[in-house]
């Protein structure tokens, strides 16, 4: 109850925030932090809790917001068809990449995921004629939102886009608080554990690993057409690999496998490179030494430390 | 046997490359009996258990289960027609606390789906405070409830082997497989195993094939013994008289026991 409490300050704290602060540079900072949130939760649910390692989420980030830009320039569509549209294209592309899931593990499985994040980067890149090539497709802002007919409020520019964010992250991360702990979630942990025992005692791991790689992907499908509404403007260079390297990182330096420590990760990263000043172009550098000290100091990352060293002093006490 | 035995294998076989393993094997364990499955080491027991569990596929012979074809089923649906094993090396999830091991081999047996509880829909909460009274009830059966919440692996082994016993009850299965359940317990700890196993199979009519190294627990509680050797069945029967069979013997110790016996 009193972590619910705290979490529930936490967000009105958020939303206050454009209230609070002059200039854009924090509450856009804090729009990308939140939607890194929605990236690697959702990476978090098929690799720290299914334990299946992909580096392709922000391929499905893409798929997502590409699904907004065809779908708004072939059938001008809106923002509210194309939430649900991005999510369920995205989800069915996971259970694409769920299938060698399958078959493979650990290295080899992640290999796999690098392949389908390039296909679907050269994809982006190449397929000229449907996806608008290097020079990205437009992307209509979200716009006028009105209930049975009577106008609400219109989302356009960053701070209305930033709560609507703000909405679908809370909105998503208790989606995934819930998933984890529902059965299925429980089930994921099982294969993660020991996928032999899981199937001894009658889990099908099979639809485990499936439903993990569909969910993740479908968070970072609704991401990517929540950005791409906010932008106004997508572009393949937005989801290469580098992206999806990006939230391994998050993921593993905050915790993977705990459900807030990602969450750290999404912070931590996302203030770094603003730290850095005129350093911040060799971010990915940092990140990857930060990777590299995290996976050899302390593998359950931050979130598993804290949790470890207090378990140690309940020990002593 | 009045009613049709709740396992039956019949000629079953497998091959690990060029080594037979398990040879032309045909075994049944009756409803609510137990019978034991000994050999000398690397004899094919544990790969017989991994056989029937589906872990394993055989390259010849068929499965039945309650009466029905098994052998093409994958180890998950097998399971889910009642049968729980536990494993000679003890297999727990080791993140997860001892109630919510015991929990996930119950997940077979429940009725709300996995939005019901997402929604957080009273029938699916109710499932679960059932399923966790349910599990908590077992653990005191096992004297181990004080444990209910530490994780799987901060448990000594004995009590470890424990857990495995209570996880594979609470799905409440037609047969349990037990391989090696006495292996690396203290005497006292065998005793209590023993009386645990007796238990199983009279209070909630269990039938068990039981893979022993410890003859006494294999004369005490088996009805049956099967005896495998290099793959093979070399004899079949009652305790007392199996392990006084000669090529039981021989098996065990080897011919040489005779010769140095007279010289």
């Amino acid at each position: 109850m009193k972590k619910n409490l705290s979490l529930v300050i936490l967000v009105l704290l958020l939303a206050a925030v454009p209230f609070l602060v002059q200039g854009s540079y924090i509450v856009s900072l804090l729009l990308l932090m939140l939607v890194y949130v929605i990236l690697t939760t959702g990476l978090n649910l098929v690799t720290g809790f299914c334990g299946q390692f992909s580096f392709a989420q922000g391929a499905f980030f893409g798929i997502g917001a590409y699904t907004a830009g065809i779908m708004s320039r072939d059938l001008h569509t809106g923002f509210w068809v194309h939430l649900p549209a991005g999510m369920i294209i995205t989800g069915l592309c996971g259970l694409l990449l769920g299938i060698p899931a399958l078959r493979l593990k650990g290295h080899f499985l992640a290999i796999v995921t690098i392949a389908f994040q390039t296909i679907v980067y050269l994809g982006l890149v190449q397929w000229t004629s449907f996806t608008g090539g290097q020079n990205g497709l437009p992307v209509e802002p979200v716009g006028d939102v009105s209930l049975f007919g009577a106008h609400l409020f219109t989302i356009d520019g960053l701070r209305a886009n930033y709560w609507l964010i703000l909405t679908a992250t809370v909105v998503l991360v208790v989606i995934a608080e819930r998933l984890v702990k529902s059965r299925l979630g429980r089930e994921w942990v099982a294969v993660r554990d020991d996928e032999v025992l899981a199937s001894a005692i009658g889990l099908n791991a099979t639809r485990a690993k499936l439903t993990a790689f569909v969910a993740s992907a479908a968070f970072a499908g609704a991401a990517g057409v929540l950005m791409a509404h906010y932008m106004g403007n997508i572009a393949p260079d937005d989801y290469t690999i580098w992206i999806s390297c990006t939230i391994v990182a998050m993921m593993i330096i905050g915790g993977k496998g705990s459900f807030y420590g990602p969450i750290l990760g999404v912070a931590l990263l996302t203030l770094l490179p603003e730290m850095l000043g005129d350093w911040a172009r060799y971010r990915m550098l940092f990140f990857g030494v930060l990777l590299v000290l995290a996976i050899a100091l302390m593998p359950e990352g931050i979130a598993g430390r804290v949790r470890k060293l207090r378990a140690t002093k309940e020990a002593q006490a | 046997m009045s009613t049709a035995p709740i396992l039956e294998a019949r000629g079953i076989h497998r091959r690990f490359g060029g080594v037979v393993a398990v040879k032309d094997v045909s075994l049944s364990v009756g409803v609510g009996e137990i019978v034991g499955l000994i050999g000398p080491n690397g004899s094919g027991k544990s790969t017989m258990v991994n056989l029937i569990t589906g872990e394993l596929e055989a390259n010849g012979g068929s499965f039945l289960f309650g009466g029905q074809d098994v052998t093409a089923l994958p180890p998950y649906k097998r399971a889910r027609l009642g049968m729980a094993r536990s494993f000679q090396m003890i297999r727990l999830f080791g993140s997860l606390s001892v109630e919510d091991n015991l929990l996930l081999a119950h997940h077979i047996r429940m009725q709300s789906s996995t939005l019901d509880t997402i929604l957080g829909r009273a029938q699916a909460v109710q499932e679960e405070d059932a399923v966790r009274a349910k599990a908590r009830e077992l653990l005191q059966w096992f004297e181990m409830e004080q444990f209910a919440k530490r994780p799987a692996t901060d448990l000594s082994i004995g009590q470890q082997r424990m857990v495995e016993l209570a996880r594979g009850l609470i799905s409440m299965p037609k047969l349990f497989l037990l391989d090696e359940p006495a292996a690396g317990l203290s005497p006292p700890n065998v005793d209590r195993l023993v009386g645990i196993i007796r238990r199983m199979r009279d209070e909630f009519g269990m039938s068990i094939l039981l893979v022993e190294h410890d003859m006494r627990v294999v004369r005490e509680l088996c009805d049956q013994v099967v005896v495998l050797d290099s793959g093979v069945m070399i004899a079949q029967g009652h305790p007392e008289a199996v392990v006084n069979d000669p090529v039981v013997v021989e098996a065990y110790i080897g011919s040489g026991w005779k010769r140095r016996a007279k010289a």
